[in-house]
């Protein structure tokens, strides 16, 4: 047999190397370049892999409560680390409190709304109907506003994890303006309702979904931030009317199990987090009737928050909306709407909110939300916009909280590789 | 194929396969029959200190367990398996690491009994061939097959028993930790057996063997122990004179009994109470090998061959660990691992002569590799309820909220292209070019190519002294773990009562990556003294680059790193061989071997700003450093203060014969390894000693630090770091061959009994009871990456051809 014969077969086997006809079928396993999010329930998996990051973010070492009223000293949580943040010293060197002072988990929310808007525009008309397509983008948008403003909050001045400006600086002011543009975006796109598996409108799912109430709350909230409370009054006004007050809803984070050991399953537990009881007497004096909402204990001298519904740490309560409504009106100039609103969402209030004035309106909106929005994590938040930081912590100065003192430190991990630099005071107690 | 444009590279391995030839034989060939055997299960202690640069070290004496395989192997991890040799059956690749679910040696499903020799591949030119799968070397086992004759039966069987040699609790490794508890584990007198039979024979139509095996060793520790049983099957069949097939099978169960005492880390679940007796850990596994060969001769001067193999083993353990030991909780796991491994290879070889002096001998072929690997596993903990007995305890213990479950699964594929060429200039010089192509399916860029050139010349003819040169340059890969690259969505939590998971983006998959590049060359002299003496010296240089790792990122990336590619690291070394018949009378001979190898490994470049990478722990070392380095704290000062690797080992082996009576002896040793011995007693947690590691006095100022689950920072202190050179009388058997004594008995044609010893004398400065007793040159306080004690055992055995 001749050695010539063989070339075609050789040439065959050859031919066959081409790169296509060898590219072997994609693995069957979790790899993410191509080919994951191929039905509307993959995609859900992320858009709830957000919640999840955004529960990390806020329930870790207690972080919701220590960015507010652990901070101010009206709640205390049974935690080593709690004194050093009453006693704001957020510099220490405590594990906790390190952890405290990074943004990672926030910015993993950021990363994970940004995925899932990608992964929303890439999807095509088979992997999501109309309805999903919107919620999934309205959902992620107002994680993402959620997160940004958490951040403004805290934190002051932070870096952008956007595309266009990866990295650059943002002052609150942007920080926030951006935010509110996503929650507007949001709030076009979200539903009062969700809707379950089974298609039917569900209230247990829209408590831990953003819905259109809860964005429209958060929206506000920024407009206030942003002294745009014309803009918050008229978007109020338009969104919740008659018609849509059946539809109003709670919103806050589902709890449950972690893989990460560290996210408490119970994040208000009776005994973890407590109101000492002079505080408790001081913020809700006698006759009051939201001291039904505590457990009072005179042995122990504390009073702790009784849970409605252990699955639901809430965060935007529809409670908040008549506050909201009348800090609206107030800063937009309609003080006696405003003292209405304040009057229809004091309820167990001894006070005579309908003699407010324009100069007393403020306190008294403002230990309101004290007293109503209890547990909710808003009060340092609070006592910033109402420019009453030092009055309610006065370890402060004014002058320290011109520098920057009611916002939080940065972690070592956030300065190191940029550019970023801690605020004059935190620089000044290192 | 991205290197060049696909038509050109096809034109060019065109040409190449019609310019080209040859088989390559291997260079290095180890005859079992001709050296000791070991008590010890496993074919890598039957190797040990028999091959110039095979370093096997004996880190654990538990039964069943894998050695430290290593022939000129490095990785950025020098404990990854990857470091490992490719080890192959008739050519054929086998999984051959143990898995972690039961950590049996893949090595133990056979009997050395089976083996006819062990080819060992470790020259560029020679392992080029298997391109991405041996840049670390390749043993090959060829298997014993029928011999000519109608039918033979060979049986053999030894048994003895396993013992500690003065054991002195306070050396062992394992000493402060439950002293009571583990003294009362150690026992001697562990019996290690086995019963061998086969049957062969072989004639025109082929040959066959096949038999059985039945091997136990039940160690020192009380109540643990290995066992293995194998059935096989050897066969060449001659369909017609230009077409034959061989089969091979090997199929073996294999158990291991552990004992919580003396094998477990001391992490797991404290504290520790009573003698720890009951505490299940089963391990089982099935192991089987297949092969089936077709070769067709088409003329003299032109064959075709294909050969499939598959490769399969099912690993399952189940754990349990009762109340008593946990004192109050109890823990039940259970494991399965099954891989699989299917290869098929093609080839063509063509033989060709240019004239009577320059002849060509060429193969191109393709080889399909396929793996894959599948992951099941459960565990459960519960805190002891009254009532029932613990083992119902344990059934109540899963449940849904109790109970972590793990399924997981990995597939890869390979396809791969080879030539060889291998041209012959009259009985002088060989030329040997070997080009092969990778492709694997873990990459975006799939396709990686090999090129090696390789020159052997033979000075006896041309300038009649009777020395052999070589040279050898070439390339070869390493494929980087599929995890590394792949990208990994994570399951975030439960949701909403437990019924919705959250998937978040781990990290994204690394499109970029590609194989590790291995550069390689080789260069030798074999000089044969005279009839009766010869050695060899080799020199070999690789280089090592594009290790993938992991980049932090700065934390407002929301996911915490990505994987860049880049590092480079250099091995060299010398392998020196001696062979020696000093005396070959009719009654009396004597023969020896000296083999020493000396090697040294060293960080070429490390990434840039390695700080925020995942080899931060890297980060003392600057170029010429060894990688193997051991690195730890002196003040706030990180500093190397050792090397885990031997600046030389190997082994010394003399065998006598006088008469019917021979006795063999292998020495193994190695020189110059240090052993970072980390103290039992200063360990403190960085806060509460002010950030300060406190010196303590007999031991050294250096210490290590880990942070533990809460995040604190733990400061461990380093005893002292010791010199781990030794020297071990590794193996010894004497024989004696009754073959005349019973000529007059025609059914029996041999006798042989013999005596043999495993580790009986190890001489050593070391403190513990085994200066290789860890994986990575530490000896670890809390036990981990540490073995249990090197047990010595002497069998009595008999072998008989029928």
């Amino acid at each position: 047999m001749k050695f010539w014969k063989f070339i075609p077969i050789v040439a065959l086997t050859l031919l066959s190397s081409c790169k296509d006809s060898l590219t072997i079928d994609d693995l069957e396993n979790r790899t993410v370049a191509s080919g994951y999010y191929n039905s509307s329930q993959r995609v859900e998996q992320a858009v709830i892999g957000g919640y999840v990051n955004l529960r990390r973010a806020l329930l870790a070492n207690y972080a919701w409560v220590m960015y507010g009223e652990a901070r101010t000293g009206d709640l205390n949580v049974a935690v080593n680390y709690q004194q050093a943040v009453a006693n704001q010293q957020l510099t220490v060197d405590q594990r906790n409190v390190k952890q405290l002072t990074d943004w990672g988990y926030f910015y993993d929310v950021i990363k994970d709304a940004n995925d899932v808007l990608d992964i929303v525009n890439k999807a095509d008309a088979g992997v999501l109907n109309t309805y999903h397509r919107n919620l999934y983008k309205g959902e992620a948008l107002a994680l993402k506003s959620m997160a940004y403003f958490y951040l403004a909050r805290i934190w002051g001045e932070v870096p952008s994890a956007e595309k266009n400006n990866f990295g650059l600086r943002l002052t609150i002011q942007e920080s926030v303006t951006q935010a509110a543009t996503w929650a507007t975006e949001a709030q076009g796109l979200l539903p009062w309702l969700h809707i379950n598996d089974d298609g039917i409108e569900s209230y247990a799912l829209t408590a831990v979904r953003f819905n259109k109430t809860a964005i429209s709350s958060l929206l506000a909230q920024e407009e206030l931030w942003l002294g745009k409370s014309q803009n918050a009054y008229d978007m109020l006004n338009k969104t919740f009317t008659v018609t849509t007050r059946d539809s109003i809803s709670n919103f806050g984070l589902s709890v449950g199990v972690d893989r990460r050991t560290e996210i408490p399953k119970l994040p208000l537990d009776e005994s973890i987090v407590s109101m000492p009881l002079d505080r408790f007497n001081e913020i809700y004096p006698a006759g009051d009737g939201r001291r039904q909402m505590f457990n009072v204990s005179t042995s122990d001298k504390k009073a702790t928050l009784i849970t409605q519904n252990a699955d639901i740490m809430e965060l935007l309560p529809a409670r908040e909306l008549n506050l909201l409504f009348a800090e609206a009106a107030w800063r937009s100039g309609r003080l006696e709407e405003g003292k209405t609103y304040l009057v229809k969402a004091a309820v167990g209030a001894k006070e005579d909110y309908t003699a407010l004035t324009e100069a007393t309106f403020a306190d008294a909106l403002l230990q309101e939300r004290r007293r109503m929005l209890v547990g909710g994590g808003q009060r340092v938040f609070d006592l910033i916009r109402f420019g009453k930081v030092s009055t309610y912590i006065p370890v402060f100065t004014e002058s320290d909280v011109q520098k920057g003192a009611a916002y939080w430190p940065l972690s070592a991990n956030s300065l190191k590789n940029n550019s970023l630099s801690q605020n004059s005071y935190w620089l000044s107690k290192n | 194929m991205e290197l060049l444009p696909k038509c050109i590279w096809k034109t060019m391995f065109l040409f190449l396969v019609f310019l080209g030839i040859s088989k390559v034989h291997a260079q290095d060939t180890l005859v079992v029959d001709s050296v000791v055997l070991s008590n010890r299960s496993g074919l890598e202690n039957v190797l040990q200190g028999n091959i110039a640069g095979l370093r096997i070290k004996s880190w654990s004496g538990t039964p069943g367990a894998q050695s430290i395989i290593n022939l000129r192997g490095l990785n950025l991890d020098p404990t990854d398996q990857s470091t490992m040799p490719l080890i192959m059956i008739n050519g054929v690749p086998i999984i051959s690491s143990p898995s972690n679910v039961t950590g049996i040696n893949p090595l133990s499903y056979f009997s050395s009994d089976q083996i006819e020799r062990v080819e060992v591949i470790k020259e560029i030119d020679l392992l080029a061939k298997y391109g991405v799968l041996a840049a670390n070397g390749a043993l090959n086992i060829i298997m014993k097959e029928g011999k000519t004759g109608a039918i033979h039966v060979r049986g053999s069987a030894f048994g003895g028993a396993n013992f500690l040699q003065d054991m002195d609790h306070q050396k062992d490794a394992f000493y402060n930790f439950n002293t009571s508890g583990r003294r009362a584990v150690y026992g001697n007198g562990g019996i290690v057996n086995e019963q061998n039979i086969v049957v062969d024979g072989g004639g025109d139509f082929g040959s066959y063997l096949f038999g059985l095996t039945n091997y136990q060793d039940k160690g020192t520790i009380k109540g643990s122990g290995f066992g293995r049983q194998s059935l096989f099957l050897n066969a060449k069949y001659n369909i017609s004179k230009e077409f034959s097939v061989h089969f091979f099978n090997n199929l073996a169960l294999a158990n291991r009994n552990g004992r919580y005492a003396g094998e477990f880390n001391r992490d797991l679940l404290l504290p520790v109470v009573n003698d720890e007796s009951f505490f299940m850990n089963k391990n089982r596994n099935i192991g089987l090998v297949s092969s089936m060969a077709l070769n067709y001769q088409f003329s003299p001067k032109f064959k075709i061959s294909s050969v499939a193999g598959l490769s399969y083993e099912g690993a399952s353990r189940d754990m349990y660990v009762p109340s008593n030991v946990l004192d109050g909780n109890i823990y039940a796991a259970s494991a399965a691992y099954k891989r699989q491994l299917l290869t098929v290879n093609t080839s063509l070889n063509y033989l060709h002569d240019f004239s009577d002096a320059l002849k060509l001998d060429m193969t191109i072929g393709n080889e399909l590799r396929n793996t894959d690997n599948r992951l099941t596993s459960v565990d459960g903990k519960r805190s002891l309820e009254n009532g029932g007995s613990n083992y119902v305890k344990v059934v109540t213990g899963y449940n849904a909220s109790q109970t972590n479950a793990f399924s997981d699964h990995e597939m890869e594929k390979l396809f791969s292209f080879y030539g060889i060429w291998k041209f012959k200039y009259k009985e002088d010089m060989t030329v040997n070019m070997v080009l092969r192509t990778d492709g694997s399916s873990f990459y975006e860029k799939k396709w990686a190519l090999y090129p090696a050139l390789g020159i052997h010349y033979d000075l006896k003819n041309s300038l009649k002294i009777p020395v052999k040169v070589n040279a050898s340059i070439g390339k070869t890969g390493i494929l980087n773990k599929p995890e590394i690259y792949r990208g990994q969505l994570e399951g975030y939590g439960d949701y909403f009562g437990g019924n919705e998971l959250g998937i978040g983006l781990l990290y994204p998959a690394f499109q970029d990556a590609k194989s590790i590049n291995v550069y390689q060359f080789d260069a030798g002299v074999a000089v044969d003294i005279n009839r009766s003496m010869n050695f060899s010296v080799n020199y070999f240089n690789k280089i090592y680059k594009d290790f993938i790792y992991q980049r932090y990122l700065p934390n407002i990336n929301g996911i915490d790193y990505q994987y860049e590619m880049g590092g480079s690291l250099g091995l060299s070394g010398f392998e020196f061989n001696l062979d020696g018949k000093w005396i070959n009378k009719r009654d009396f001979s004597w023969s020896s071997n000296l083999n020493i190898a000396a090697y040294k490994n060293k960080v070429r470049t490390m990434p840039a700003d390695i700080n925020n990478t995942n080899l931060v722990h890297l980060s003392t070392l600057t170029e010429g450093d060894a990688l193997t380095s051991l690195v730890a704290y002196q003040g706030k000062q990180l500093k190397i203060i050792g090397n885990s690797e031997p600046k030389a080992f190997g082994g010394i082996s003399n065998t006598l014969r006088y008469k019917n009576i021979s006795a063999s002896m292998t020495l193994t040793y190695a020189w110059g390894a240090d052993v970072s011995a980390e103290s039992f007693t200063s360990k403190y947690y960085a806060d509460n000693v002010g950030n300060d590691f406190p010196l303590k006095n007999g031991e050294s100022p250096y210490y290590t630090t880990s942070t533990d689950a809460n995040g604190r920072t733990i400061y461990q202190g380093i005893r002292q770091v010791e010199d781990g050179s030794f020297i071990r009388l590794n193996k010894v058997a004497v024989s004696y061959n009754f073959g005349s004594m019973f000529k007059r008995m025609a059914s029996i044609s041999d006798v042989v009994v013999f005596v043999r010893g495993d580790n009986l004398l190890t001489l050593s400065k070391y403190s513990g009871v085994n200066p290789e007793e860890n994986i990575a040159g530490i000896r670890k306080s809390d036990l981990s990456f540490t073995g249990t004690p090197l047990s010595s055992s002497v069998v009595l055995g008999l072998k008989l051809v029928f």
